[in-house]
Order: C-alpha cells, then structure tokens, then sequence
C-alpha cells in the first residue's frame, strides 16, 4: 500500500517541480468542478451508486524552453507539456438509498505534446503521450471488514486536442475539445475474496499489469475559455469514464462535472545582476 | 432562448452519458424470487462453513424459492423474515441480515448453554472499580488478585490505559482476565491484549480465505502471527486467569484460543462461543445487506474454532450468591 501511495505522491509533485521554469510562459487553468456520476464497485456491491461530486483542479501549459517555438534552422518547434492535478469528494448512495459511500479522488498527470497550427494560429490541434496516476478511496460505512475500497491506477495515456479562436465584439473566444485514453499501466485490485485484514497481511496478486484489454479509460472535456480586458475564464463540462476489473470484480466510474474556471498566463523572470 | 437551449441541451447529454450503466451491476429489484436468489447464490459461493456443518445448501434453494414466490410483491416484512429464516439455518452469529426497519440474528448457538454470567453476581467482586480503554477494573480478594472485566473487544485501549491497570495491579499475585459475555470487535485488539503475556514472536493460528465460488475453494493455510512487541512490550508474568463463557464470541473466541498458548494462562468457565469465520457483507437486489463468515480461523494444532473453546477447566454456576467461575480463578491464583 505505501509503494502505490508513493508513486501517486510523486506524480502529483513531479509536475509541479518542472514546471517552475526561467523566462517560459506558464499557462495555468484554476478550475473548480461540481457534477453527478455513477459508480459500480462490487468489492463492496452488486448495486450501482449514483450521486453528486465536488472538485477542485489545476493544470498548465507551457513550453519547454523559452526558445522553443523556434527551433534549429527557424524552423517552427511546436513541443511543450502539460500537468494536472485534481482532487474531489463525491457522497453516492445506492439505488435502494438504503446505503453510501463518501469517495475521495486524487489523480494527476504530466505529458508531452506537439502541437500544429492553421488559420494564423486560430486552429491549433495537439497531440502526444500523458502519464497519469490515480487514486480513488470509497468509504463504505455500513460494509464490515471491508468498510474501505480503493482503486489505484497508473496508466501512459492517448492525449490528443484541438481548439479554435474566433472574436467577438468584445470578447475573444477559444473553444477546446481535449481527449485523454489509456495505452498501458498498472492496477491495483484486491481479490473480491479478500477482507482488507487479509490485504495487509499480504494477500499477492493485488497489482496487474492494464491496458485496453482490461481497462478502460476515456477523459474527454469542452471548455469554452472567454477572454475578457483584464481576465479569461474558463467553462465548460469534462466527462469521464473508467472500466475495468476482472472476473468477479468490477469498477466502473462515469462522471459528468460542470466546469468554472479561472485562466492567467505568467512568466517567471531569471535573475538580474544589479 | 439560446441560453435556454444550451442548458437543455447540457442536461441531456449529461443524462445520457451518466445514465450509461455497468452490464455487471445488479439492479435494483424488490421482487421476493429474485432476492432469495442472490441471497442464495451469495451464500453458496461466498460462505466458508457450508460443508463443515453439513447442511444442504441446495435443499434449502429449493425449499425458499417455493416460499418466495408464493409472497406477494412489496411485502417487506414477509420478504425479510424469509430471508431471516434461510439464514437462520447457517446457525451462525455472524450471518445477519440489515434492513431499514430491522436486523436478523441467529441465537441457536448460545441458547441452549449454561449462561454461565449474572451481572448481579458479578457486581459483588467488581467494586469501586475504574473504567480505562473499555477495561473495568479493580483488586478483588484483599487486593491479592487483580480483576478486569471487557465487555467488547470494539473498545480500543493504549498503552497508557495498561499502564495504569498494572500500576493499579501491582502488589497483586494474578490477574484475572473476564470476557464472558464479550461478543468479539475488532481482532487488533485480540492480538494487542494477547501479546502482553507473550515473550516470543509466535504462530498462535493459521486462516484461510475463500478463492473461488465452490463450498471448498480456499488458499493455503496462512499463519496468523503474534508480535509480542505489540503494546509497547509491556508484560504480565504472573499467573493469569481467564474467563469465558458461551457468549465469548467472535474476536473474544480468538483471544481466548491465543491465551491457551500463554506461559501463565488458565482457560475457565464454558466452551466460548465460537464465530472463527471472519465475516464479510454483501447487499442484495433490493438494497438490504447480509454479512457472512468469510474468512476460516484455526489454532495452532490448525483445528477449527469456529465450534469454539474448550476451557482448561470447565466451570458451571449454580451458586445463588457468588460467582462459581470467578470464586474458581481465585483458588486457581492462590494455588
């Protein structure tokens, strides 16, 4: 258990020590989230759970290096990178509301894009791999032994997006569309026989290595980012949807969240001699 | 409008993409055929002592499938005892089932023991006691003996709280250990009370799970350890009784089986109460949950204990006015 929640610690931090780079301009997207969804785990039942979540977001974008949009010979190099980090807190309850479980997720992410662009600019699609970790807590406080079911799961990702600018009166306008599915990763499963007393004592078999055969994983967003005089706000809707498991045991998570945010661009400045 | 349209527009896509369902999930259902059904099938693959108490799991589908289908749709409580009844012939008590309005349980496996524990008798030894970590305690017999009575193995307790029971204990020549009537809790607690009278690392059991849906699919026998470090290496090494008695159940059968291995331990009162399989729960088609035993516990010899303990020394009260066990612990201290 302390392995995974290490590797999930670290990908949330990895992103956030790359990203303080000299002289490169830093994208960020502060976002908070509010949407319903359902969840199968049938660790804990064989019931589906429905119910509402809560959540809170950043992300950012920025190039490698300050010079990077003009690369070796001028010509255009459209490289840069992306990190995520979300939490939420979701309260679902079961279809006879004879029971709930209060679920806390974690997830965050770095990839590598290259992006092309057309129109002067105003049709930009990207592409490239994401590495995400995930973790996903449900407490179930009427369960015995079994009162805590966790998924953990690691997984290089499918990024791919495009996005195009148009202009109103007063506002300018970019509509994003942005899809993230799994290739290859790990999952953390526990044997539907098990009790969690049984996990600790060291039960092998938790850990498999996942990909589409297995599971299943489709991230997928429609912001609308308006670009007012002095701010950009972000909104839109971000669905997600999670599969996997296997013979006696399944996962699923499908979730819908209604998405406002807030949008800065900064740069951070090297240091001067006086 | 257009505003209008969006939002409309917005709930019926989320509609339809949450709406998406599992093919794997069970739906919700309060039909009584189908309930008995998944009580059924939940018992028959996941339950661990089908076999070993012989019973005819199939007879009994047959019998409560006729019963269920008979009931009229939407009668909850004619459904729940149905239900109740099916799980009554497990005769275990940690087979339950939970409803909103209700909460089965099995007593066939204490009912037809000496009870073997009167509060009211007790209450002539347990005086001017203090409560520390759920643990009453006090000296009895002129502040030889020390006497603690846990009702439930659910109440944690610290080091501090033993170091404080065993300041209190200190002059005493033994130390009796009452868990009559304590139906079980968490079993960290078992290991944690157990491992003060341990000086070793040692097996003191072995479990075995469920790994498939056959009445006879387990793992391997595990060893189940203890870690005499556990509460911060505080021992007791003189002689200690402990008590028990039909009720003694669950987490306290463990405990007591555990103690049979201790240097200084003696075992009295009745056979304890059994509850070796570690208990699992499962909800049902219409939302009501049943908890099983799961989980198979042996001792050391790898015998089963879910049938219970045997004491060192076998005790029945019969005294109006005191109590035989705890008069018997006494003369077993003083010897």
């Amino acid at each position: 258990m302390k392995r995974f929640l290490l590797i999930g610690m670290v990908l949330v931090c990895l992103p956030v020590s790359i990203r303080a780079q000299e002289n490169v301009e830093h994208d960020n997207i502060l976002k908070v989230k509010i949407g319903s969804g359902y969840q199968l785990d049938s660790y804990l039942s064989p019931l589906g759970y429905t119910g509402m979540q809560y959540g809170l977001g950043n992300e950012w974008w920025q190039a490698f290096r300050s010079d990077s949009r003009l690369g070796k010979a001028g010509k255009l190099d459209h490289w840069a990178h992306v990190g995520r980090v979300d939490l939420s807190l979701a309260n679902y309850h079961n279809s006879a509301w004879s029971n709930l479980f209060l679920g806390f997720q974690a997830a965050g992410g770095w990839g590598a894009y290259y992006e092309w662009r057309w129109f002067e600019d105003r049709l930009r699609v990207h592409t490239g791999p994401y590495l995400e970790g995930g973790l996903n807590v449900r407490y179930h406080a009427q369960n015995v032994n079994k009162i805590v079911s966790l998924d953990v799961a690691i997984d290089v990702m499918a990024m791919g997006g495009i996005s195009w600018s148009f202009y109103g009166k007063k506002t300018s306008y970019r509509l994003n569309y942005l899809l993230r599915t799994n290739l290859i990763g790990f999952d953390f499963l526990p044997e539907y026989w098990e009790s969690y007393y049984e996990i600790t004592e060291g039960v092998p078999g938790q850990a498999r290595c996942s990909g589409p055969w297995n599971h299943n994983t489709v991230k997928h967003e429609l912001t609308l980012d308006l670009q007012f005089p002095h701010s950009t706000w972000r909104v839109g809707a971000e669905h997600e949807w999670v599969s996997y498991g296997t013979a006696d045991l399944h996962f699923v998570r499908n979730q819908l969240s209604i998405i406002v945010g807030c949008r800065w661009k900064y740069r951070i400045r090297a240091n001067e001699r006086l | 409008m257009r505003i209008r349209n969006a939002i409309v527009g917005l709930v019926t896509v989320a509609s339809l993409l949450t709406g998406c369902r599992s093919k794997d999930e069970v739906r919700f259902s309060m039909d009584p055929v189908e309930n008995i059904e998944a009580l059924w099938q939940i018992i028959d693959t996941k339950y661990c002592y089908i076999d070993t108490k012989g019973i005819d799991w199939s007879a009994i589908h047959d019998e409560y499938v006729t019963k269920a289908a008979v009931l009229q749709k939407g009668d909850q409580l004619g459904l729940f005892d149905l239900c109740a009844a099916m799980l009554d012939s497990l005769r275990d008590g940690h087979v339950n089932l939970y409803s909103n309005f209700d909460r089965s349980a099995n007593t066939a496996w204490f009912d037809t023991y000496p009870a073997n524990y009167s509060s009211t008798l007790q209450s002539l030894y347990l005086r001017d006691y203090r409560v520390a970590g759920g643990m009453y305690y006090c000296t009895i017999d002129e502040g030889r003996i020390g006497y603690i009575y846990y009702s439930s193995f659910s109440n944690s307790f610290s080091v501090a709280n033993i170091d404080w029971i065993f300041s209190a204990f200190r002059e005493c020549e033994g130390l009796i250990i009452d868990v009559r009537n304590n139906g079980g809790g968490d079993i960290t607690n078992a290991y944690s009370l157990a491992a003060l009278f341990f000086t070793e690392n040692q097996t003191i059991g072995y479990w075995q799970h469920k790994n498939g849906p056959g009445h006879n699919d387990f793992s391997e026998l595990e060893p189940m350890r203890l870690d005499a470090s556990l509460m911060a290496g505080r021992k007791w090494q003189k002689p200690v009784v402990v008590l028990c008695n039909r009720r003694s159940y669950s987490a306290t059968n463990l405990f007591v089986s555990m103690m049979r291995y201790a240097e200084h331990a003696t075992i009295v009162g009745g056979v304890s109460g059994g509850g070796g399989g570690m208990p699992l729960s499962y909800e049902l088609p219409c939302g009501w949950m049943v908890r099983f035993s799961s989980v198979r516990m042996y001792d050391r010899e790898k015998k089963d204990i879910e049938p219970g303990i045997e004491p060192d020394i076998a005790v029945t009260m019969q005294s109006k006015n005191k109590d035989d066990i705890i008069e018997k612990a006494i003369e077993i201290i003083r010897k």
